[in-house]
């Protein structure tokens, strides 16, 4: 176009004047548009492009019922209400519709935390339901925001709940199996890179944006049986109930798969609330981290050593005069009177230490626990029983307890002939328990877990059965379930159903206390099995209290025998004629 | 040097002619471009607005609201057009009066907080209209001034009298003194003062001021100016930011504004992103709908766009003095240059703090941003320069007659604009 400006007129200097401006945009915008471009365009993506987070659903944990999984840990989504101080004007109406709706969940200082105007992110109601959440969503206050949060919900309430663990509010699992299982149980969270608008919302503008769906953790069914668990828990309150001890433990195992059916701990608490837990010493599952001294349950396994290596037998005998010499220590028996010749069996059955003493004796030169004789007794202790090292079970804080080395300084005579009748070495409920489950399913070692597979697409797919190993021979084992058969029967008179092979062996363990051992405070336990020609369970129960001499007999097999008779029913296992 | 003084038609009666209809044409795709850019960052911004304040506004509020100023601004424009400007140059007086008058109301209302008075960040520069909306007394203000000193300024120049410092450069500084007390002081709009004192610098210079009083009037001007900044200290902000220059950064508060201007701009590139597809409109640059519409556009179209863009603010501009060169009549010359300065003003003031070479001021692109008075008030501003487009003398005898060729061998107030219109 052609313009035509007024020679001598200012319009010129104005035209002159606006295109010598043009000029310094268009050089300005071309600087800053084209030469200045990848600056710009690195600004903008570090400031727009955001890596979201996609939260991988956590696993849900599941229980047995005769095989069929039920819901143990559930998911559950709840709304944390908060609000931007700066942006409600009347905290009145913000409080009052709060309070209406959340109730006990809103927070209790709500005016303060209204009125701190310098903040922009005040919580004011937490573990809203989705009900709750949409009313005050209703209610459409200004400033008020939802978040969502996902949280553990347990149908069961508080069964199992050591052995589960929880979730604390990080999302990471704590203790239990949400412990050992939680990488598997939270998943792989995605990640989303997007190019968001100024609140973080992403939008769908731009060509490098990644999405990696989120991998959601694996729905785990533990080998824990419902109900097994529920009577378990049920028998361990009642038993200390009737004895006044104030902590007990019971683990049940399939001694033909390693699987644990039930592992009880009291006192106990309810995962869904574990932060009004007191004391954490509550949260510890008892049967895999709390290593003890157990006793004559041990006995059995002295008596599965000696037989396998074939230097006695059941009808073995010994002149037992309630005391034996190791070195410069006198061993004792607790029972006494049971003197002359006797044999191994009425040994167990009276649990006398002699006995077992006297069995390790024959493990060396007959006379002497000698090196030979600690030797083989650590070789099956440790590398066969596996005593005194982590199981591996699928539970948090497993510790290993302690069997010394024949061939340390520690392994002398005195220590290993305590070993015979299980003091001087610590080691777990589950040890003993799945140890144990050999000595009376024909001599096969199953590695104890808590797991019995995975749910996908609804159905469950079983975790392989790692295969045991053979660590005695089956005849020793044939022998062993008919011992403590016997040494129950000596001591309990028409407490088993009839038809059933129902085995077990007491412990009352002595105590350090101020660095002695005293019987003022023992530990009393009771290792049995039961089932028809096969073992089908193996029971482990465990009483104590502080100041309290809890007797394995007296307080821990009443326990046992209810757990025991009520297995046989819900197992269905037909007695004999 | 050649005499500055204008050729006088006297008494002749101009003829009425076909107008210049390419100012239309460059209204109407400057306001196509804003209404396009509203459109496509219309739901962005109502998003914003939403989780901001938790307000309810639709997808296409903005579109809406902008197409009603549009619309608005259109009538108002067509009423200008045939609205005789000899009464609107008679009622300058009384616009000007009505201008300061409505500032003084809003000045009244802010003081005992009359809800009328709309506060927002800090300044009152809005009446709240209920539904209608709001309006800003400024503008009104503007249009005022620019109509009553033109007919004051152009019987002056008419009497040679442009540089009579007590008979015509007082009056008017005064006026303009009366307007900025209102305008800088109280409403605390920088903006606004700036572009009042170019609509009346324009006429001033256009007038014929001896060079003499123009320096003398431009270093007061700077001056006052320097010293409404100094009194400020949000001011002194922004020239501190503008200071920094490039290398201020978007964690500062200060710079955050034309830092995230700039970004817009950058990310544009060459092309642009595309339509719908800005992502500083989600709420990362403020006023992303308003003051800072052309760094949106300029991240939507590109450096291309914005040439393209920069062309037609140009072109229209060049009409406005092409046809203040060609009236004769020295208040409707004087009316085209204060309608050259208000809307080059806001043009070279908005663009300039968006690409960081002036401070921000607050003031909208013109026909672009969103915002019903500032449209409405151009519109009506152009409807008289595009009414008094038809009453432009062509023809050699206007031009210095140095060039024998050029004489035009046509008559007098022949209009030659219908055979130049497709030039």
């Amino acid at each position: 176009m052609k313009l035509e400006l007024v020679k001598g007129s200012r319009s010129r200097v104005l035209a002159a004047l606006l295109f010598a401006i043009m000029v310094i945009f268009a050089g300005r915008l071309f600087y800053l548009q084209v030469i200045q471009y990848g600056y710009y365009a690195g600004l903008a993506k570090g400031e727009q492009q955001k890596r979201l987070s996609l939260p991988a659903k956590r696993g849900e944990i599941f229980a047995l019922e005769h095989g069929t999984p039920v819901e143990l840990v559930m998911n559950e989504t709840v709304y944390t209400v908060f609000a931007d101080p700066q942006i409600i004007k009347n905290d009145e109406k913000v409080i009052v519709a709060v309070q209406e709706i959340a109730g006990g969940n809103a927070v209790d200082d709500m005016k303060a935390r209204l009125a701190n105007k310098e903040s922009r992110y005040q919580i004011l109601a937490t573990k809203l339901s989705r009900v709750q959440a949409k009313k005050l969503k209703e209610k459409d206050l200004s400033g008020v925001g939802f978040q969502e949060v996902s949280q553990r919900v347990y149908p069961e309430g508080g069964l199992a709940a050591q052995t589960l663990g929880f979730v604390n509010t990080d999302g990471t699992g704590t203790y239990g199996v949400e412990s050992a299982l939680n990488d598997r149980l939270k998943g792989e969270d995605g990640l989303l890179v997007a190019v968001t608008d100024i609140s973080d919302v992403p939008l769908t503008i731009g060509n490098s944006n990644i999405n990696i769906p989120a991998k959601d953790g694996d729905d785990i069914v533990l080998s824990i049986d419902r109900n097994v668990q529920a009577k378990a828990e049920q028998a361990l309150a009642d038993g200390l109930k009737r004895t006044g001890a104030t902590n007990g433990s019971a683990i049940v195992i399939d001694p033909q798969t390693g699987h644990v059916m039930a592992m009880a701990t009291l006192p106990s608490y309810k995962p869904g609330e574990y932060y009004n837990v007191p004391d954490a010493a509550a949260f510890n599952n008892v049967p895999t981290s709390s290593p003890y001294e157990p006793g004559s349950v041990i006995k059995t396994f002295t008596m599965a050593t000696g037989i396998d290596k074939g230097v006695v037998s059941p009808d073995s005998t010994y002149v037992n005069t309630d005391y034996i010499k190791i070195e410069d220590r006198v061993v004792s028996n607790a029972e006494k009177g049971h003197t002359g010749t006797i044999t191994l069996q009425s040994a167990m059955n009276w649990s006398l230490n002699t006995g077992f003493v006297t069995v390790a004796q024959r493990l060396g030169n007959g006379t002497e626990i000698n090196q030979q004789a600690r030797d083989t007794m650590y070789d099956y202790f440790h590398n066969r029983f596996h005593m005194g090292e982590e199981t591996g079970i699928e539970v948090a804080g497993e510790q290993a307890g302690e069997i010394v080395p024949a061939r340390s300084s520690e392994g002398n005579a005195v220590r290993y002939s305590n070993m015979a009748f299980g003091q001087g070495m610590n080691v777990t409920m589950v040890q003993t328990a799945a140890a144990f489950s050999a000595l009376v399913n024909g001599g096969k070692y199953y590695q104890p877990t808590v797991i019995a597979g995975v749910i996908k697409d609804g159905q469950l797919i079983p975790q392989d059965i790692k295969a045991p190993a053979q660590i005695i021979k089956s005849t020793t084992s044939d022998q062993l379930r008919i011992m403590t058969r016997t040494a129950r029967a000596t001591l309990l008179n028409n407490g088993d159903k009839p038809g059933y092979t129902i085995g077990g062996k007491t412990g009352t363990a002595e105590t350090i206390v101020n660095g002695a051992y005293t019987d003022k405070q023992t530990v009393g336990s009771y290792l049995g099995f039961g089932g028809d020609e096969t073992a089908r369970y193996v029971i482990m129960v465990q009483v104590s209290g502080k100041n309290l001499p809890m007797q394995g007999a007296r307080h821990a097999m009443p326990i046992f025998t209810d757990i025991s008779n009520w297995m046989l029913d819900y197992l269905k296992v037909q007695p004999k004629e | 040097m050649r005499s500055r003084a204008p050729l006088q038609r006297g008494s002749e009666v101009v003829r009425r002619h076909r107008p210049d209809y390419l100012i239309v044409l460059f209204m109407g795709l400057l306001m196509l471009i804003g209404l396009i850019v509203i459109y496509s960052i219309g739901p962005q911004r109502a998003n914003v607005l939403n989780n901001l304040f938790g307000s309810d506004l639709s997808d296409t509020y903005f579109f809406i609201k902008q197409l009603s100023s549009l619309a608005v601004a259109l009538v108002i424009f067509v009423v200008m057009t045939v609205l005789p400007y000899e009464k609107v140059l008679k009622w300058g007086g009384r616009l000007l009066a009505a201008g300061l008058i409505a500032c003084g109301i809003l000045a009244f209302a802010d003081w005992t907080n009359l809800p009328i008075a709309q506060e927002s960040l800090g300044a009152t520069r809005w009446f709240t209209l209920g539904p209608i909306g709001t309006l800003q007394p400024a503008e009104i203000l503007k249009f005022g001034l620019l109509v009553y000193i033109a007919g004051f300024l152009g019987i002056k120049a008419k009497e040679g009298k442009v540089n009579d410092v007590q008979g015509t450069l007082i009056p008017i500084g005064v006026m303009v003194a009366i307007s900025m007390l209102f305008v800088i002081v109280i409403q605390e709009d920088l903006g606004t003062g700036i572009t009042l004192a170019l609509i009346v610098l324009s006429m001033l210079f256009v007038s014929g001021l001896t060079r003499k009083n123009l320096t003398m009037i431009l270093i007061g001007a700077l001056v006052l100016g320097a010293l409404m900044i100094v009194i400020a200290p949000h001011r002194i902000d922004r020239i501190a930011t503008f200071l920094k220059g490039d290398s201020s950064s978007t964690s500062d508060a200060g710079s955050y504004h034309i830092e995230h201007a700039k970004i817009a701009l950058g990310t544009g590139g060459l092309i642009g992103v595309g339509i719908g597809d800005s992502v500083q409109a989600t709420g990362y640059l403020p006023e992303s709908i308003n003051d800072s519409i052309f760094a949106i556009i300029g991240e939507t179209f590109g450096f291309v766009g914005l040439m393209v863009l920069l062309g037609i603010f140009v072109a229209l501009l060049m009409r406005l003095l092409q046809v203040m060169d060609h009236l004769v009549d020295y208040r409707l010359k004087l009316l085209v240059a204060g309608v050259f300065g208000w809307f080059g003003a806001h043009v070279v003031v908005n663009i300039a703090a968006m690409i960081g070479i002036f401070p921000l001021t607050g003031i909208t692109l013109p026909l672009l941003s969103f915002g019903g008075t500032s449209m409405v008030f151009i519109a009506a501003a152009l409807g008289l320069v595009f009414q008094l487009s038809r009453y432009t003398v062509h023809g050699s005898r206007l031009k210095e007659a140095t060039n024998e060729n050029s004489r035009s061998r046509r008559g007098l107030g022949r209009a030659r604009y219908a055979s130049r219109s497709s030039s």
